[in-house]
């Protein structure tokens, strides 16, 4: 059995923990200080009522609702929060998956009163945090994390053999995972309304998608990808600068490879236009690397395909995939002089903080 | 069961102070007196000196940390007399400092 936990509006939740002015109001929490040119990352339910949803501008936001609070999102205090409610289940010592900054599960087993153990642990993280989580107890993890969707906010769901066909049918299908983008609405098209129609017609699903950590078991420490995305404060047309914001994901790709010791092969960037869609291309190379300036040159490799230039960017993304575990030693004098100059450059910004060294190109994003 | 399955170490949030220039609210970072114990390894505040003048704190709604290299930095958002302002202290320079007032 599965014990899904999935805090409540997470970030708006913490903001509201801190500034208990903001309790009980619609509060956006945006990626920046600057208020209208940003996404909303999360809302909280007052917000969410009014139709105010993550990933929407905060310029839609705020002209849904003008007395809208905003939140400029300080992700450290979010990464702690989630860092501490999972070292607080690790004292449960059952199985346990950190599936996202705000999602946690527990493998219970036959726990024989499920519903008492979600009461302690939302009772645990109110008084540890001052802040709500909702629980859905299946037996596995799809059913789990759609049990903890249908009672939001600070509720439980357990779905059991018992209450399978009730819940099932009272549950939209767009509650469940994997359902809320295409897939979910070509079923709908097909009069699938609720999870109980989706299982009707596939029986078998809920028991053939037992979730995503079985499947991610495999090699549990070998991560498929390591990606960093950034949304620019306004639409951008100055390629030195693209390419400067470009040379920052790199390094923040090309970091977090070197950290867990591992290189990767192909590189996928991701360009948003305002007005004309995006770019998403990738290429696979003969060499792995986890040196940030050749993942950046891979990137502009990538970008050179774009027929046409003279685009303004929205949001770009750098993504490192096909990974491997670090094995390649530098033969080469120029090889090992790169390597010595990254272990250095790694070394300053372990001791003094992540940007206390970076490549003179970077300076062009602070502007 | 899969217990590496999340990193939250990426950084995306970028601060951009809104106005830039002259006095910010947001992004003070000044060097305060503060009277705090310390009991059990953990940090409590209990009034601090700003610009000559002593703010009492009435209650520490949130508390956090963030490495920074190899430095810990300890936030607390406190109330005192009804305003809220977050303060840091750091660890390795034992410095503590005012970041912001919280609206």
């Amino acid at each position: 059995m599965i014990l899904h936990i999935d805090m409540d509006a997470f970030f708006a939740s913490i903001e509201q923990a801190i500034n208990p002015r903001l309790k009980g109001k619609p509060l956006i929490v945006g990626s920046r200080g600057n208020r209208m040119r940003t996404v909303v990352c999360a809302a909280s339910y007052p917000a969410k009522a009014l139709g105010i949803h993550s990933g929407m501008p905060t310029r839609e936001a705020f002209r849904i609702c003008p007395g809208l609070e905003f939140v400029a999102a300080d992700q450290a205090k979010y990464i702690w929060t989630s860092e501490r409610i999972l070292e607080m289940l690790r004292g449960y010592a059952w199985p346990l998956n950190y599936a996202s900054i705000d999602e946690f599960q527990l493998d219970i087993g036959p726990h024989p009163e499920p519903l008492k153990l979600a009461a302690q642990i939302r009772e645990q993280i109110y008084a540890n945090f001052n802040i709500t989580a909702s629980v859905g107890i299946g037996k596995n993890w799809l059913l789990a994390k759609l049990a903890s969707k249908l009672n939001k906010p600070d509720g439980a769901t357990l779905i059991s053999e018992a209450n399978f066909s009730d819940i099932l049918s009272r549950a939209p299908l767009t509650k469940l995972c994997g359902m809320a983008g295409k897939t979910g609405q070509i079923l709908m098209t097909q009069g699938l309304k609720t999870c109980w129609d989706l299982y009707l017609k596939m029986p078998g699903y809920f028991d053939e998608n037992p979730g995503k950590f079985e499947e991610a078991g495999q090699n549990p420490d070998l991560p498929k990808s390591l990606g960093h995305s950034y949304t620019l404060p306004k639409p951008q047309i100055n390629h030195r600068v693209i390419r400067a914001w470009l040379r920052v994901l790199s390094e923040m790709v090309g970091e977090r490879l070197r950290r867990q010791d591992l290189t990767s092969r192909t590189v996928h960037l991701w360009l948003n236009f305002p007005q004309d869609g995006y770019f998403a291309a990738q290429k696979t190379f003969s060499i792995a690397t986890n040196d940030s300036y050749e993942i950046y040159l891979r990137s502009l490799k990538i970008m050179a395909r774009i027929p046409q230039k003279a685009h303004k960017i929205r949001a770009l993304g750098v993504t490192a995939s096909h990974l491997n575990r670090q094995t390649y030693l530098p033969l080469l004098t120029e090889e090992k002089r790169r390597e010595a100059l990254i272990k250095a450059f790694d070394r300053i910004n372990s001791r003094f903080g992540d940007n206390s060294i970076f490549p003179a190109q970077v300076i062009l994003t602070h502007k | 069961m899969n217990q590496n399955s999340f990193n939250p170490k990426a950084r995306w949030d970028r601060f951009e102070p809104e106005k830039p220039g002259g006095f910010n609210p947001d992004d003070l970072a000044e060097r305060i007196e503060v009277l705090a114990y310390f009991k059990h390894a953990r940090i409590y505040p209990r009034a601090f000196t700003w610009n000559n003048k002593e703010y009492r704190i009435d209650a520490v709604t949130y508390n956090w940390q963030e490495r920074l290299g190899q430095a810990l930095i300890n936030y607390f958002s406190v109330n005192s007399s009804g305003q809220m302002y977050q303060l840091s202290f750091n660890n390795s320079t034992f410095r503590w400092q005012i970041d912001k007032i919280i609206s």
